[in-house]
């Protein structure tokens, strides 16, 4: 194999991330009961904190080789990950929704959740105010009355 | 398309009927009950057979969900996490009382308030139907001889086989392998497979599989025959000292969270009440094997003490327990 | 004998019996479809209206619920790749590239078609068989428990189509999610960190609705703009050489989902994902390859999860015992009803037995009736802009996790895996080996934990139990040849010879 495929931004970073992680899992699985094998709280969890070092220390592995993002420099690979995967409108429908959760428990359920859908349509789809608005009224209406009256859940 | 719409007026409307008595208070919704051991044990058959006759006093559905483990700490953990207000309540056996002494958890059910102490249950020793013992004695022979080899079906520390097998271990001795089970269920089903050997369990679980022949009942933990089980000899007929801790067996109790409000608390108490007092329900307790009490308030409380320090000393006395009863503000009997 | 005719046809020739199942069936599938709402729940809520009922009437509403309601998840899983419940996880990995296709309303037709056929050849088993098959399910110590666990983990290899270092670790980081909380044997708190609210352990549909359904959503918002697939709604009911042609494949996984949905501590989740990957590894020649919309895909779970219900009839009919969460609500209702639900039952009241298998039929008709109908509705859901889908399904995604415990918590932790899930995504892990690993990992702690104390905590005999028991050698073995054959250990091996 000549040519290696080349990391996504941010890929090496992410993997580092996990790795750092599963080293988190093997820590945590260590203090359950310590090393007591081979029946233990414990002993599975140490298991698998191994396992999850292993796999990724193999993909890492794996990737040494592989060409770089072509970008330039830790920051320019920040950037280029952020512009492609997040881009303008999955950070503003994030807000929106980490701002639904909020409503939720100030506005109750209906308010919330007819605020949401109604501004989240409308920044989505630039416009359409009627349509936005009437796809909002029977998504809340439907989804109330089988959750509230059909099955009695409780809605915040 | 009409037939669906149709469906769903059809059960919306029921769905009202049966919520409209109780929209103008509580409960105006669903509650959760949450059974602190698994499907097809001693605490979830009593729990499902009385649910619907608290469900009718109280005009609201209660919908009951398994959450086993860690001897039922799991359940009873995350009804204390649930908010005070009467919407989750706890279907729970004895073994709280002994989570302090056990070192389980550093709580029991003096960190909830009780609703109602359901009844008072019988213990049974059963082993496979094919097992090479016929009754606790010869069990106890085999283990002396070979200690450490038989498979005792439990439920984890502070479980009811480990109580038992504390007590007998503290009148004799009986080293065996403990495996454990996420409750009676999951157990009688091992015991039905013969992948272990014998399994103290709640009469309420056990009895129709020894009925049905399936099970052998090789000791009730009772001082005298009970005419459920006609066959099976009493313990004391194998470790006559064991005398002292008799009568003593599990209980099953609801429970909610302790800041709950009094008038939701009384509400609670008045429809399980009813639910307990119920002919059907107090059919199915006497055929079980188990005793009705129909405990509430103040009365609940002191039960509940009473059967923790009795319990609790009984297993210090056994050397079982891991925390003196004493350091745990646990009085003597 | 002719008792048991009179029996079995009772719920078809009474017209109130014949209503509540039918309008079982159509609660259940639409509860199905719901993340969050499960059958469970449903069930629950529903008997609670039948107390004053006689007994066959409650039977016959849980009957049509609990059989529309498996089928149910796997809407979701075709349309919107959020499975409706576990049991349909499988069913998205080949029914929602089929909805992308252009073909949602041809893989629902397909799937209905096929769940049904499950749903017989489960019913048929229980009929037949149902004394032998829960003898022999009974025959599982807990070392096979634990040696299907394996097996099950192993289908890592076929799920993790991009890279198998990638698919262990999912599978691995699945596992630990699963085993947060209070251990079930000493309840020794496990990766809590502390917290009281991580006691209880993490609820695997929040896991499943976050990383399925957020992070879907969140990759949709990249193509906003896309013009979405029109969906071929014709020729929605597949045709007879189809269905002939899938009916080899649909009578082995069937099998499979009854087998594992009889054995009490397994289901129809477990049931499907091993009904996948035993179409994976049998299917030469798949309609397309594996993941990207093949119908073997869709057909193998569908028929094993749906056969799974007459599977976990058989424990609770012939011992009295529950398969699983909604066989032990219809224990409590044979006990509110003056019924003796043991390994009496069978004797005692043979009615219940022929009256069930009767009414399991007549739901899976209805099932057919009402899965055929109003496809075309449900696949124009695909055709909706995507900017007014990805607010529903978010909203979706909230209240199903927040129906399960009513807490904002399971929100919150189900918004989390949603972001997790969505870097995962993009750097090239699957989502299935993480479920495969919340849903086996406990299983298989428990049971290894079993088996160990069985033997005295000894791993010499702990090992040479796996090999002296024929039922465990067997599973033994196989786990062994799916080691050999799909592993890493067979590509390192003609890495070697060719080099």
């Amino acid at each position: 194999m000549s040519n290696h495929p080349s990391l996504k931004a941010g890929e090496r970073a992410f993997n580092v991330l996990l790795l750092l992680l599963s080293l988190g899992v093997l820590y945590e699985a260590y203090r359950i009961t310590g090393f007591d094998l081979p029946n233990s709280a414990g002993a599975f969890p140490l298991m698998l904190g191994a396992i999850m070092i292993a796999s990724m220390v193999a993909i890492l592995w794996g990737q040494r080789r592989h060409t770089g993002p072509g970008t330039q420099g830790a920051l320019d690979e920040a950037r280029h990950f952020f512009s492609e995967h997040f881009p303008l409108a999955i950070i503003v429908f994030s807000a929106m929704a980490i701002g639904y959760l909020f409503l939720l428990t100030f506005l109750g359920f209906i308010s919330a959740t007819a605020i949401f859908l109604f501004v989240s349509q409308v920044y989505l789809r630039r416009g359409h105010l009627l349509t936005s608005s009437i796809v909002t009224a029977v998504a809340t209406g439907i989804i109330y009355a089988l959750f509230k009256l059909l099955f009695q859940v409780y809605l915040p | 398309m009409i037939k669906q719409i149709l469906a769903t007026l059809a059960l919306s409307a029921g769905a009202l009927t049966v919520a409209s008595p109780a929209l103008a208070d509580y409960p105006e919704r669903n509650i959760q009950g949450i059974i602190q051991w698994g499907a097809g044990g001693a605490t979830d058959n009593v729990a499902r057979s009385l649910t619907p006759h608290v469900e009718k006093a109280l005009g609201t559905s209660i919908i009951l969900n398994n959450r086993p483990g860690g001897t039922g700490v799991i359940g009873m953990n995350q009804v204390m996490q649930q908010p005070a207000n009467g919407y989750t309540v706890l279907y729970g056996a004895e073994n709280p009382q002994l989570y302090p002494v056990m070192d389980l958890a550093d709580f029991d059910y003096s960190a909830m308030t009780p609703i109602n102490v359901i009844g008072q249950g019988l213990v049974v020793i059963a082993a496979p139907a094919d097992s090479q013992f016929d009754n606790l004695a010869e069990l106890l022979d085999y283990a002396h001889e070979h200690p450490g080899e038989l498979r005792m079906g439990g439920t984890g520390a502070g479980g009811l086989p480990s109580t038992v097998l504390a007590m007998i271990n503290s009148v004799d001795s009986l080293d065996v392998r403990n495996v454990t089970f996420g409750g009676d269920g999951p157990g009688i089903t091992a015991l039905l497979g013969d992948h272990i050997d014998f399994m103290p369990l709640s009469l309420a679980g056990a009895q129709d599989q020894i009925a049905a022949g399936r099970l052998k009942g090789l000791a009730v933990v009772t001082k005298e025959k009970i005419e459920e089980l006609p066959d099976t000899p009493p313990i004391t007929q194998a470790l006559p000292d064991i005398d002292s801790y008799l009568p003593w067996g599990p209980f099953w109790t609801v429970a909610v969270h302790e800041d709950t409000p009094d008038d939701i608390v009384t509400a609670l108490s008045d429809a399980y009440q009813k639910g307990v007092a119920n002919e059907e329900f107090q059919n199915f307790l006497s055929e079980n094997g188990g005793k009705s009490l129909n405990l509430q308030g103040e009365e609940a409380r002191q039960f509940l003490e009473r059967w923790q320090s009795v319990t609790a000393w009984a297993l210090q006395k056994a050397g079982s327990a891991k925390v003196s009863p004493e350091d745990v503000g646990i009085p003597k009997p | 004998m002719a008792d048991s005719v009179s029996y079995f046809l009772m719920a078809w020739l009474d017209p109130s019996l014949l209503m509540l199942t039918a309008i079982g069936t159509l609660a259940g599938i639409y509860v199905g479809a719901i993340p969050g709402l499960s059958v469970t729940m449903a069930t629950s809520i529903l008997i609670s209206f039948t107390f004053s009922w006689d007994v066959n009437d409650a039977l016959a509403l849980i009957v049509g619920i609990y059989t529309g309601g498996v089928y149910g998840g796997s809407r979701t899983a075709i349309l919107l790749n959020i499975p409706g419940a576990p049991s349909s996880v499988a069913t998205s990995f080949d029914g929602y590239p089929l909805a992308q296709k252009g073909e949602a309303g041809q893989a629902i037709g397909l799937s209905t078609v096929m769940s049904v056929i499950g749903g017989l050849i489960g019913v048929a088993v229980l009929a037949s068989v149902a004394p032998y098959l829960s003898d022999m399910a009974l025959q599982f110590a807990p070392r096979d428990y634990f040696l299907i666990a394996v097996l099950g983990l192993l289908l890592v290899g076929s799920l993790a189509t991009e890279s198998l270092s990638r698919g262990i670790f999912a599978a691995a980081l699945g596992a630990v999610i699963g085993l947060v909380g209070l251990d079930q044997v000493t309840a020794t708190p496990r990766f809590t960190m502390g917290s009281m609210q991580l006691m209880g352990g993490i609820h695997y549909v929040v896991v499943m609705i976050g990383m399925f359904g957020v992070a879907e959503a969140f990759f949709q918002l990249h193509q906003l703009n896309a013009k979405p697939v029109r969906q071929k709604v014709d020729k929605i009911v597949p045709s007879l050489h189809l269905v002939l042609k899938f009916l080899p494949l649909s009578i082995r996984t069937s099998v499979i989902g009854v087998i594992v949905g009889a054995l009490p501590g397994t289901g129809g989740d477990i049931a499907s994902l091993f009904a996948y990957d035993h179409a994976k590894r049998s299917i030469k020649k798949p309609s397309r390859p594996f993941g990207t919309g093949a119908y073997e895909g869709l057909v193998a779970p569908e028929t094993a999860n749906n056969a799974a219900v007459g599977g976990a009839y058989v424990p609770m009919l012939t011992l009295g015992m529950p398969g699983d969460a909604v066989t032990a609500i219809i224990i409590g209702a044979l006990v509110i009803h003056g019924l003796n639900p043991g390994p009496m039952l069978m004797i005692e009241a043979p009615h219940i037995f022929w009256f069930t298998v009767g009414n399991l039929v007549l739901a899976n008709i209805f099932l057919l009736i009402f899965g055929l109908t109003g496809i075309k509705v449900f696949a124009k859901v695909v055709e909706l802009p995507k900017a007014i889908l990805i607010p529903l399904i978010l909203v979706l995604c909230v209240v199903g996790s927040y129906s399960l415990n009513s807490s904002m918590t399971e929100v919150y932790w189900m918004l989390g895996f949603g972001l997790l899930g969505y870097f995962m995504k993009i750097f090239r892990f699957q989502m299935g080996p993480v479920i495969l690993g919340v849903i086996l990992g406990p299983l298989m702690d428990k049971t290894y934990r079993q088996a160990m104390s069985s033997v005295g905590d000894d791993t010499g005999s702990f090992l040479l139990s796996l090999v002296t028991n024929p039922l465990s050698l067997v599973l033994t073995i196989a786990v062994v040849l799916l080691l050999l054959s799909n592993t890493p250990l067979k590509r390192v091996l003609l890495r070697h010879r060719q080099t």
